[in-house]
């Protein structure tokens, strides 16, 4: 019971996680079954058009259904299938929702809040839509774009951008796509931009963050004979070539930096390896956002995650603001929402050939600007 | 602001130094508000964060009953020795019939707990859970005789981004009457200062969002209570006729005090004289008032209103006193002049 007790969590539920997937695909119009107050925080993190049954206390007592249907049969003119997704309450009722459809094209997707978290509730979002794999879609899927990464329309344009170089066409896009493309199938082969966020559509041939890129073209090589992956190769290295000449000039000058990391486990590994590869920087905090994380612990408890961080004071802080306010003596990066230290409007990568060097550049911006405003002090 | 009575009544709960919040519900919702909490002070520059106990009630617990989860997040909330505990829920107890006001009594912190019956969605909506974490709160105070020239600000929308600008502003107005704000129940005051909410020789409302916590505190105390701040230009002026008169200054000093501000009034309006003369299309209201505000600022401006002329968008927040008035025309001033 106890490790349900926290402090200031640091990340949503798994009927957000839920909706972040469903909400990715436009002509599927998505039905929160709940509150206003459940609406309203997906609604506002996500940037989508959403909607609602806004439950009152009223038709928790007397039945949901005849609500359910109201608002079903409303949206049902626009003639695009609905997605209706289950909140704690009606979820808790037990009530027979069936009642509620008819003829419409319609998902019922049951994630309520209390049942974990984003991870959890995105993983029945993919089962529920049921995505075939079909072997005659040409291409590869790009599998862990999702509207609550805060890096998600970068990390898309940057892995269509290297599957073209490569010659290589995308097929579907998880979950940022339309639903008429996700209705046609999947192709076979996925890769993943965030593998905290897997669809398991696919046979999955590796990650495109900037440490895994090179063995994944090899597997996309071996998959796709005709792929050209010299060009894709080549700028790896170019890139790897000048983040290691940029980070030599600040080593110069500066001790490589201690580093505490928390995001979700694939970009927080990601974050650990590039510090150690190019500053040689003692990473001595990576924690995982997601609860189903292998290599590393997981943590939402802010309370918690700010021990660890005071506990090897260090000069760098790859996480969210929710960390960078709790210990602000430390520089900042954001790369786990919420990124509140900066405006952010442009599609910015973390993975990718130009995600790995986005993230060296933003890296050794902020701690020589941090160096900077402690020697002004 | 949108949400359920949970967010609203943790808008209030919040905001109180040495307090702790205990949450009981999923972890889900007490991250909702705690980063609607985190936006708006990083938004206001302000790095404190409000430390938010969640009982974390998971599928288990659901199944099983929460009032053990509860009962450890006391113990948790108990070990910091808080000058307070706030217990507020959110719908999942409610439903699964958690008897959480027994909980909070049989426990051994009973005296420091004030248990705020919020039950999410099923208690209303934000507004009702900010009335009800005032009500509530309110019982930390006693009836007192009214301290002359102080005034109780209550129900301040903490997550609203110019809370402190508009506080400025009416602390301005109310400088002119030679009164001070005593207590802001509840922005950043702590427990001791809480206390003295019944000193006050009135209450201000920020608006009629806490107008049933108005009532009940109006009455509970004694008290006369300012409805909400004030609304554009004439809106400053009856504030300070009201407030003066609530707060028994004399009506020589009311005076005095509207001649300064229409002098105020007079000076700052001379910054947008070069918007005389043009015409503007106002378009539709979205927030309640802001028309009427938007009309009278236009009048004293000498501008005219037409379905012709360049379309300014009036404010989704109504403008708090001149320094909101000013704000406005801001924005007006640059849809005119550079489109």
């Amino acid at each position: 019971m106890d490790e349900g007790l926290c402090t200031n969590p640091v990340w949503p539920c798994a009927m957000t996680g839920a909706c972040s997937v469903l909400a990715g695909f436009s002509g599927l119009n998505v039905l929160i079954h709940g509150s206003s107050g459940c609406y309203y925080y997906p609604r506002s993190l996500l940037k989508v058009p959403l909607f609602s049954t806004y439950l009152l206390e009223s038709e928790i007592v007397f039945g949901t259904v005849d609500r359910l249907r109201e608002v079903v049969n409303t949206l049902s003119t626009s003639k695009k299938p609905i997605a209706v997704l289950n909140t704690c309450i009606p979820a808790l009722t037990g009530e027979d929702l069936s009642g509620a459809f008819s003829g419409e094209e319609t998902l019922f997707v049951d994630a309520p809040g209390f049942i974990g978290n984003v991870e959890e509730g995105a993983k029945i979002a993919f089962e529920r839509l049921g995505i075939e794999t079909d072997a005659s879609r040409e291409g590869v899927n790009i599998d862990g774009v999702s509207l609550l990464d805060l890096f998600w329309r970068g990390n898309l344009h940057e892995a269509k951008r290297i599957l073209t170089e490569m010659g290589i066409p995308t097929a579907l896009c998880l979950a940022k796509d339309s639903y008429e493309n996700l209705r046609k199938g999947a192709a076979l082969h996925t890769i993943s931009v965030n593998p905290s966020y897997p669809s398991e559509v696919g046979t999955m041939l590796g990650s495109f963050l900037f440490p895994d890129l090179k063995e994944t073209c090899a597997k996309l090589a071996d998959t796709f004979p005709n792929a050209d992956i010299d060009p894709i190769l080549e700028e790896w290295k170019r890139a790897d070539e000048q983040l290691f000449y940029s980070s030599d000039k600040y080593l110069r000058k500066y001790e490589p930096p201690v580093v505490a990391v928390c995001a979700q486990e694939s970009y927080a590994l990601f974050a650990k390896s590039m510090m150690e590869r190019y500053f040689g920087s003692d990473v001595p905090v990576t924690l995982a956002r997601n609860r189903d994380a292998v290599n590393i612990p997981s943590k939402t408890d802010l309370t918690k995650i700010t021990r660890h961080i005071a506990g090897c004071s260090p000069d760098l802080i790859l996480a969210s603001t929710f960390e960078a306010n709790a210990y602000p003596k430390a520089a900042f990066l954001g790369i786990t929402p919420p990124d509140r230290s900066r405006v952010s409007i442009a599609a910015r990568p973390i993975a990718g050939i130009e995600g790995g060097i986005m993230f060296m550049e933003n890296v050794l911006n902020t701690l020589i600007d941090a160096a900077s405003l402690k020697q002004k002090k | 602001m949108a949400g359920c009575t949970l967010t609203g009544a943790l808008s209030v709960a919040c905001f109180i130094p040495g307090a702790v919040t205990v949450v009981h519900a999923p972890k889900g919702c007490a991250h909702q508000t705690f980063s609607m909490l985190h936006a708006m002070m990083n938004e206001a520059e302000t790095n404190v964060v409000p430390e938010i106990l969640v009982s974390g009630l998971s599928d288990k617990d659901v199944i099983f009953g929460g009032e053990d989860c509860l009962r450890l997040a006391l113990d948790r909330a108990a070990a910091k020795d808080p000058e307070l505990i706030i217990v507020v829920t959110s719908c999942v107890p409610e439903t699964i019939g958690d008897d959480c006001l027994a909980v909070c009594r049989e426990h051994a912190f009973a005296d420091r707990t004030i248990y705020i019956p919020t039950s999410g969605f099923l208690g209303g909506s934000a507004k009702d859970g900010e009335n009800a974490a005032l009500i509530g709160l309110s019982a930390l105070a006693k009836p007192a005789e009214p301290v002359p020239g102080t005034v109780g600000i209550i129900g301040e929308k903490n997550l609203e981004s110019e809370v402190e600008e508009n506080f400025a502003e009416v602390s301005r107005l109310l400088d002119l009457l030679g009164l001070t704000v005593s207590v802001r129940f509840c922005r950043n005051a702590g427990v001791s200062d809480l206390r003295k909410l019944g000193t006050a020789s009135c209450f201000i409302l920020r608006d009629g969002r806490s107008a049933d916590a108005g009532r009940e505190l109006g009455k509970s105390f004694d008290r006369p209570v300012i409805p909400e701040f004030p609304r554009g230009l004439s809106g400053s002026i009856t504030f300070l006729q009201e407030t003066g008169k609530a707060a028994g200054v004399s009506s020589e000093k009311i005076e005095e005090a509207i001649i300064q501000e229409t002098e105020h009034q007079k000076k700052m309006l001379e910054k947008f004289a070069d918007l005389a003369g043009r015409e503007v299309c106002l378009g539709v209201e979205p927030f309640e008032g802001t028309l009427a505000v938007a009309k009278e600022a236009l009048k004293r401006l000498e501008m005219t209103e037409s379905p012709a002329g360049i379309t300014v968008r009036l404010p989704f927040y109504l403008p708090v006193g001149v320094s909101g008035t000013v704000k406005m025309l801001h924005l007006w001033r640059r849809a005119i002049l550079h489109g």
